[in-house]
């Protein structure tokens, strides 16, 4: 047996060419990308046309060398057995013109020596013959059953009575012959070269599998070459020949043992070079990439109307992120803006904690104190209004509600409103539960998110005060502002300690004048505790300057904290994952196409289905 | 009127030119060129018959070349010349036809109507098509529908492959069910075809009636009576045709308006929405009360009746100073607020729901279905503020509808009405609790409250009607008469009416915005089915089977 008889890898055992690899490679990254598509109705067509691809793809890969299966395809009449039996070089299937259609078993051409046991006969329903002819000493050659005599629906759907053709099973027995089939050699007549049914059906088979078309019946019908090769093109072909025999004439000539005619020869000396040997590999290789760039192609198909709709829904859930956050940032700075009296005794305890030992430190301590029992008669409602009396409450996910939420400014239904917007978004996109959850959060998710988001709001209003009063505390920490307002302070009671101590020193046991009543001390009490107000009231305008501005500014970096986002999450996260897998199908396709064009052969002389 | 139909490339021009004696349709080697029809008529018809309404579907165009019917236009043309050849019988009307196996399937189509339009149908036959799936639908379809058919075998290796005619044309009508009137061969040769001269065999043997006639000869002799009646009552069977005729048609007919009745019920008991309405202002009901009450009362209760709003606004003065009330205007902005939350997530639920029925309910889904998935929801939402920002606080709708309410209330209870009088007279001092007791009940609305309410609400139908609910029910009802039989169902229905208005705008966003007209069609398909026209047409159906011989 000779090596190519075997049909086995050991054929040609040279390692794989560099641009195969890359195809290794290539063919790699799409089953990753096909299978990690998201739980989404194109990504399972995808998936589902993968499938059905891979193995094919697998296969080849496996049996690179082993001889090619040649399905002789078209439809009745056309002549389909004549030219195999031309090419067997005797009679090996029937071929007449007594009843259409004739060939309802698939034959299976093959070589005397050659080891058929890989071909999937059964599968098939194929009988095998065997034949000395050089034309099929290197290929098989199948005569398949024609596509076009079975009828399109069963006959349950009609209504008249059954007929012989009821049983007519001939087109789905091509569909079983035609997966083992490597090469498809097209037949067509002057009369069936626009045959519907034919077209369909070569449709289906002919992604991945290189063409020979032939025309016969050469004798008598003119020639439509050119006709058919424009059909052919506005099918998706690409056509470099197109030939043109009698095979009845062929046959004949066969069985006599006379050289065979110009169009026949043709079509043996194009078997020789394109099918034989090492053209096979080339043959499978090329067939691969097709199959391939077909796979991308049937990929885009399916996706590419969801497209604009998922880029659409991308930018709904941005916008939609925006609009909440504008909603949860207006009312947080508002609610910070209005709180007058909440920052007031944020900013008092601090310096209150910082400073002691003076009496101006003293003074504001005791205001403080009576202010904080008035204070805690009115307790500040909602996250802010605690987070500013500096009883940060505890957020956890699981056990948020919606109360919590609308206290901060966000209303249920504005989240509602959004999510409802997502979901018809969603919807446009073909994407549905279980990506994306409904418009109403229902009482276990939300609890959840709004735990989250207040959690997080928590987490990040905390910071952001803290930064805000930090900034402040840094104003008052300088010894220079604290002995100034202290010496200020100070030197009023200096003053009227100074003041009285003269009275009764100098004035009194010095001079000998009365001593003066309490009027003057209670007096001077009140003075030093206007002249008190009046400095805390400056040191508080001095601490406060800015705030308004600082507010402002904290809301509006209220966006980079990512706060709604639980809210929106499952949308969010379903857009990312639909134009992930656009995006990475995208760069597949282009690496798809620049294979295609760096491994093309335009010296072939097969047809292909362009993708 | 004769058709001759077939494959691509079975010779169909160039035997309808043999025929009519003249080239009407060019004839060219490549397959699937001729894509409309050509009709040859004798001399005069055209004058006398409207093609247009001969052959629906096709727009009549006078010859003028034989290159017409190549024309690739999507519209269905018919070229149609007079007795070119002048030796056209009187009354045969002879047609070329476009393919019915070919890659275009608009030349399927053409060959479909014309075939549906002629009496006799000259079938093409060759060695390579007589059996094709598509050629036998094609002729099985006109054998059922009673046409008279020839066949011509076309392209026959004569006389080597004669022997076999007998058995292609047994296939032939075993598959189609035809029964051929008569049945000639052509022989294979393209030169003479060329010339225009086909040599018609006439196969003797295999022809009903045993006459060779020469086929030009039969198709201008045919008996045109029985041709047409047969044509006619083939017509008739495949219209009254239990399997596939206009009853079946009717059938589905009728299950697709069961199918929208049934979508229609869903509708309305799936969709229903319930506004959870906030509760309402107290003073915005009850202003309209004291108006109507107002040129019933006293002049004493009157002026003690100023005297409290003084005192009142004093107090309220106060409140709002120390921040412990707000004002009208900041109660009504609240309520807006709450209000437009209520009816948004009120809208949000309906959509939900919406989607919900789509996805179980396939009619709906086709629909609505698109509708919901392609319009931009977040229009609908601005929708609904639009209108609620331009709903005033009390129309006067609201305030006639109050009127009448009361005003009827007066006539049937007089008494409780003079009693209420009466007691504002003497009870004045202690009106303050009452206003305060009856503020308190808020918009306490049940859907019966809310159906009494119907003058306002515009129930937006088939969606089922927007029933306004309130989360708050009757408080304070002990502090005036609220419990006498007759007053609190007034107030109620005041309230409810005055809620039902507001979430008027919600119903309006629905049916405007949300729905567009596709309310009244799915109604209108629901009610197709119980049409006359329906009952009408099964009657006549009837009558025909009846009619038509067994």
């Amino acid at each position: 047996m000779s090596e190519m008889q075997s049909g086995g890898e050991a054929g040609d055992s040279s390692p794989a060419a560099p641009d195969f690899a890359d195809f290794d490679d290539l063919v790699e990254s799409l089953a990753r990308w096909a299978d990690s598509g998201p739980d989404w109705p194109p990504a399972r067509r995808v998936r589902a046309e993968w499938a059905q691809v891979a193995p094919r793809l697998d296969r080849t890969r496996r049996e690179l060398s082993r001889m090619l299966v040649v399905g002789v395809i078209g439809g009745t009449g056309t002549g389909k057995s004549t030219l195999v039996n031309a090419l067997a070089g005797c009679e090996v299937t029937t071929a007449s013109d007594v009843a259409r259609p004739t060939t309802t078993t698939p034959i299976v051409v093959v070589a005397t020596d050659v080891d058929c046991s890989w071909l999937p006969i059964d599968a098939m329903q194929g009988r095998v013959v065997r034949s000395d002819s050089p034309a099929v000493a290197n290929i098989v050659l199948v005569d398949c059953p024609d596509p076009d005599t079975q009828a399109d629906e069963p006959q349950a759907a009609r209504a008249h009575p059954p007929r012989p053709s009821d049983t007519n099973r001939n087109r789905d027995m091509l569909a079983t012959v035609l997966p083992a089939c490597d090469v498809l050699l097209l037949v067509a007549t002057a009369q069936k070269y626009r045959s519907w049914i034919v077209a369909r059906e070569v449709q289906a088979f002919a992604p991945g599998r290189p063409l020979l078309f032939v025309q016969t019946h050469a004798s008598r019908d003119p020639d439509i070459r050119a006709d058919w090769r424009r059909e052919l093109e506005s099918q998706g072909f690409a056509v470099p020949r197109i030939f043109r025999l009698d095979a009845l004439e062929a046959a004949q000539r066969a069985s006599a043992g006379l050289v065979p005619e110009p169009g026949f020869q043709e079509l043996l000396t194009a078997i020789d070079v394109e099918l034989v040997g090492r053209a096979a590999r080339r043959v499978r290789r090329t067939g691969a990439i097709d199959l391939t760039a077909w796979f991308v192609g049937q990929s885009r198909v399916h996706l590419e109307p969801c497209r604009d709709a998922v880029t659409q829904f991308a930018a709904g859930v941005g916008a939609e992120r925006r609009r909440l956050e504008g909603i949860l940032a207006a009312a947080i700075e508002g609610k910070l803006q209005t709180n007058r009296t909440a920052w007031q005794r944020l900013l008092t305890d601090e310096v209150v904690d910082r400073w002691h030992g003076g009496p101006f430190a003293m003074f504001l301590h005791v205001v403080s104190a009576i202010g904080s029992f008035w204070t805690r008669l009115r307790p500040g409602g909602g996250l802010i209004g605690q987070l500013l009396s500096g009883h940060a409450p505890e957020y956890v996910a699981g056990h948020g509600s919606w109360q919590a939420v609308e206290e901060l400014g966000l209303a249920e239904a504005d989240v509602e409103q959004s999510r409802s917007i997502l979901a018809g978004l969603a919807g446009r996109a073909k994407i549905s539960a279980p990506l994306v959850g409904r418009a109403r959060l229902d009482d276990t998710q939300a609890g959840e998110t709004v735990g989250t988001l207040l959690e997080r709001t928590g987490r990040w209003l905390a910071s952001g005060i803290e930064r805000l009063v930090s900034d402040r505390r840094g104003r008052v920490d300088g010894p220079l502002l604290r002995w100034t307002f202290e010496g200020l302070f100070t030197s009023l009671i200096v003053i009227v300690l100074g003041r009285a101590g003269w009275n009764y020193f100098y004035g009194h046991l010095w001079q000998g004048r009365p001593v003066d009543g309490s009027g003057f001390l209670q007096e001077s009490f009140v003075w030093i505790i206007l002249w008190g107000f009046l400095l805390r009231w400056l040191l508080f305008m001095w601490v406060r300057l800015g705030l308004h501005r600082d507010i402002t500014a904290l809301a509006a970096r209220l966006p980079a904290a990512r706060l709604v986002d639980p809210l929106i999450h499952d949308f969010a996260t379903a857009a990312d994952a639909a134009q992930g897998y656009l995006q990475a199908g995208d760069r597949l396709a282009v690496d798809v196409r620049s294979l295609t064009v760096s491994l093309d052969d335009p010296a072939s002389g097969l047809g292909r289905m362009r993708a | 009127m004769a058709a001759v139909c077939g494959g691509t490339n079975t010779g169909k021009s160039l035997i309808a030119n043999a025929l009519v004696g003249c080239e009407i349709s060019r004839s060219v080697p490549e397959a699937a060129r001729t894509r409309h029809p050509v009709v040859s008529l004798p001399r005069g018809l055209a004058e006398r018959i409207d093609l247009a309404a001969v052959f629906p579907g096709f727009t009549p165009r006078p010859w003028s070349g034989e290159d017409d019917a190549l024309d690739p236009t999507e519209a269905n043309l018919l070229v149609w010349r007079e007795d070119a050849g002048s030796d056209q019988p009187q009354r045969l009307v002879l047609l070329d036809t476009p393919d019915i196996d070919g890659t275009l399937r608009d030349n399927w189509r053409r060959a479909e109507l014309i075939r549906n339009a002629c009496d006799v149908i000259v079938a093409v036959l060759t060695q390579q098509k007589y059996n094709d799936a598509t050629v036998r639908d094609f002729f099985s379809a006109a054998a059922a529908a009673g046409k008279t058919m020839i066949v011509i075998f076309n392209m026959v290796d004569w006389p080597a492959q004669r022997q076999l005619l007998a058995g292609w044309l047994r296939t032939f009508m075993l598959e189609t069910g035809a029964e051929p009137a008569a049945v000639y061969a052509a022989p294979f040769d393209r030169e003479s075809a060329a010339a225009g001269r086909i040599e018609f065999h006439s196969l003797v043997e295999l022809t009903p009636d045993g006459t060779g006639v020469d086929l030009r000869q039969r198709l201008s002799g045919c008996d045109f009576e029985r041709i047409k009646l047969a044509s006619m009552e083939g017509a008739f069977r495949v219209v009254v045709d239990p399997a596939g005729g206009a009853g079946t048609w009717l059938n589905a007919f009728e299950a697709a308006a069961g199918e929208w009745q049934e979508a229609r019920r869903v509708l309305s008991d799936e969709s229903r929405v319930r506004v959870e309405m906030p509760t309402a202002p107290r003073e915005i009901v009850w202003n309209e009360i004291w108006k109507w009450l107002e040129p019933r009362r006293s002049g004493f209760d009157l002026t003690v009746s100023r005297v409290y709003h003084v005192a009142g606004q004093g107090v309220k003065w106060a409140a709002r100073r120390v921040g412990l009330a707000r004002t009208e205007e900041e109660r009504r902005e609240d309520f807006a607020a709450l209000e437009l939350a209520a009816l948004k997530r009120a809208l949000g639920d309906f959509i939900d729901r919406l989607d919900e029925i789509c996805r179980t309910n396939p009619r709906l889904a086709a629909t609505l279905g698109d509708r919901l998935v392609e319009a931009d929801r977040s229009s609908w939402y601005a929708d609904l503020g639009r209108r609620h920002a331009a709903l005033p606080i009390v129309s006067n709708d609201y305030r006639s509808f109050a009127r009448d309410k009361l005003d009827a209330f007066a006539r049937d209870n007089p008494d409780m009405v003079r009693w209420i009088l009466t007691g504002l007279n003497v009870g004045a001092v202690a009106r303050p609790a009452i206003t305060v007791g009856l503020a308190m009940a808020g918009a306490a609305a049940v859907p019966a409250a809310a159906a009494t309410a119907g003058g306002l609400t515009t129930l937006v139908h088939h969606v089922g009607d927007v029933v306004v609910g309130g989360a708050a029910t009757l408080a304070g009802e002990g502090a005036l008469g609220l419990t006498v039989a007759g007053l609190k169902p007034l107030i109620e229905s005041l309230f409810a009416g005055w809620s039902a208005e507001r979430s008027r705008v919600l119903a309006e966003t629905l049916h405007d915005v949300v729905f567009g007209d596709q309310l009244e069609e799915i109604d209108r398909l629901a009610g197709a089915g119980s049409r006359p026209e329906v009952a009408r047409a099964r009657h006549l159906l009837m009558h025909c089977a009846r009619e038509l011989p067994q």
